[in-house]
C-alpha cells in the first residue's frame, strides 16, 4: 500500500517536531504516583477482600449473632465462620501470587491475561461471598420455619401481640427470603457494574489479541 | 547506588524520549492526555528498570513497556477534547518539498490511523517504526504469521476508511 509507505517515511522524519522533555522534568516524573489500571484493581480488590470481614465488626452484626443462637443455628454459624475464613485466606494468598506475576515486561497478551486472571480471583471470591450472604438468609428463613417461637427469638418484644402467630411466621419467612434475594442481587449488580466499567478496555484488547491466534 | 541508577535511567530516557512521544501521539488526542500518558509510561519504565538489566537494547525494552502502558495500564483521567494547537503539531507535514496533494494524503492517513483500535494502532506503530514481524509478534504476544495476517487486514481497513 503506497499510502502506508508514504506515512512511514513521514513518520520517521517526525522526530524534530516532537516535544522535548528535559532531564529535570523526567527526574521529577519518576517520583509521581502511578494511576494505572493495575493500581486501581489492586486497591478495589483489597477493599473487596476485606469488606465482608469488616462487616462482622459492626455492632448490628453481633446482635444478629444472638438472633442466630436463639433460632438454634449457633453451630451452623461457627462452621460457616471457619469455612469463610479459610476460603478468605486462600483467596488472599492466590490474589497476592497472581498480582506479583503482573509485569509490564511481558508481551501485551501475557500482561493482559495476567491482569484478568488476578481480577478473576477476586470475582470468584465475590461470587463466594454473595452465595454465602444468600445462604445465610435462606438458613435464617429455615430457622424461623422450624422455630417454636420465632417472635421471642427475634427479640421483637410485645409490639406484635395482636397478630396471629401463624400469619406472622409466614410474613417473617417471606420477608427474609425476599430480603435475601434483593440484597444479593443489588450487591451483585453493583459489583459487576464496577468490574465491567473498569475492565472494558482490557477485555476488549485481550479478546482481540486472543482471537488473532484462533 | 540508587542515585546512580536514577541518573542512568533519566539520561537514557531523555535520549530515547521520542519513542514515548510517538506512542502518546497515537493514543491520545490532546496535550493534557499526551503529558498524562507520557508520565504514566515514565513511571512504568522506572518501575520496570531494575528488572531490565540490559539484556536487550534500552529502546527495544522501551517499546514494550510503552505500548503495554498505552494498551493496558493507562486509564484516561478525563474526557479528551482535541485542541487546535495540538493538532497542528501532529499533522504538521515534513515533506522536503511542499506538495499539497501529498500533504492532503498524509493528513487523511494520520486521521485514519487514529480511528483504529488499541491493538491495531500498536501494530501500525511498530510497522511505522520499521520493526520486523518477529519483533512485532514478540511485543504483542501473537505468532509471526498472525501478525502478518493482521497487518494485511489493517491495511484493508485503512483503505476502507480512506475510500468509504
Amino acid at each position: 500500500m503506497d499510502e502506508l509507505e508514504l506515512l512511514k517515511r513521514d513518520w520517521q522524519k517526525k522526530d524534530k517536531q516532537l516535544p522535548q522533555i528535559s532531564f529535570d522534568e523526567i527526574y521529577k516524573m519518576i517520583w509521581k504516583k502511578s494511576s494505572s489500571i493495575v493500581k486501581w484493581i489492586f486497591l478495589i480488590s483489597i477493599i473487596e477482600l476485606l469488606l465482608p470481614l469488616l462487616l462482622y465488626l459492626l455492632p448490628i452484626m453481633s446482635k444478629e449473632f444472638a438472633i442466630w443462637r436463639n433460632l438454634g443455628l449457633g453451630n451452623f454459624l461457627l462452621i460457616l465462620d471457619i469455612v469463610q475464613y479459610s476460603v478468605v485466606l486462600f483467596f488472599i494468598f492466590q490474589f497476592y501470587k497472581r498480582y506479583k506475576e503482573i509485569s509490564s515486561l511481558d508481551n501485551a497478551k501475557q500482561l493482559l491475561s495476567n491482569i484478568l486472571k488476578t481480577r478473576k480471583t477476586v470475582k470468584y471470591y465475590v461470587i463466594f461471598c454473595l452465595s454465602l450472604i444468600f445462604a445465610s438468609f435462606m438458613v435464617m428463613a429455615t430457622g424461623i420455619y422450624l422455630s417454636e417461637d420465632p417472635i421471642a427469638a427475634l427479640e421483637f418484644g410485645n409490639s406484635v401481640e395482636n397478630i396471629s402467630p401463624e400469619k406472622l411466621k409466614t410474613t417473617l419467612i417471606v420477608t427474609v427470603v425476599v430480603l435475601g434475594v434483593v440484597v444479593t442481587l443489588v450487591m451483585g449488580c453493583i459489583y459487576f457494574l464496577l468490574y465491567g466499567i473498569l475492565l472494558k478496555k482490557l477485555n476488549k484488547n485481550y479478546r482481540e489479541l486472543r482471537d488473532m491466534d484462533i | 547506588m540508587t542515585k546512580d541508577l536514577e541518573h542512568q535511567f533519566v539520561t537514557e530516557l531523555e535520549c530515547n524520549q521520542n519513542i514515548v512521544h510517538k506512542v502518546c501521539t497515537l493514543y491520545t488526542n490532546d496535550r493534557d492526555s499526551h503529558n498524562d500518558l507520557f508520565q504514566e509510561i515514565t513511571i512504568q519504565l522506572w518501575k520496570a528498570y531494575p528488572k531490565f538489566r540490559g539484556e536487550s537494547k534500552f529502546s527495544t525494552w522501551m517499546y514494550r513497556v510503552a505500548l503495554n502502558t498505552a494498551i493496558t495500564l493507562y486509564r484516561k483521567s478525563k474526557k479528551s477534547v482535541p485542541t487546535q494547537d495540538y493538532e497542528s503539531v501532529i499533522f504538521k507535514i515534513t515533506a522536503d518539498e511542499y506538495d499539497p496533494s501529498e500533504e492532503q494524503q498524509l493528513k487523511l492517513m494520520y486521521n485514519a490511523v487514529k480511528q483504529l483500535g488499541d491493538i491495531d494502532k500498536a501494530l501500525v506503530f511498530l510497522y511505522l517504526e520499521d520493526k520486523n514481524y518477529t519483533e512485532i509478534s514478540e511485543t504483542l504476544g501473537i505468532t509471526e504469521v498472525n501478525a502478518r495476517v493482521k497487518m494485511n487486514r489493517i491495511k484493508n481497513k485503512l483503505k476502507t476508511i480512506l475510500n468509504p
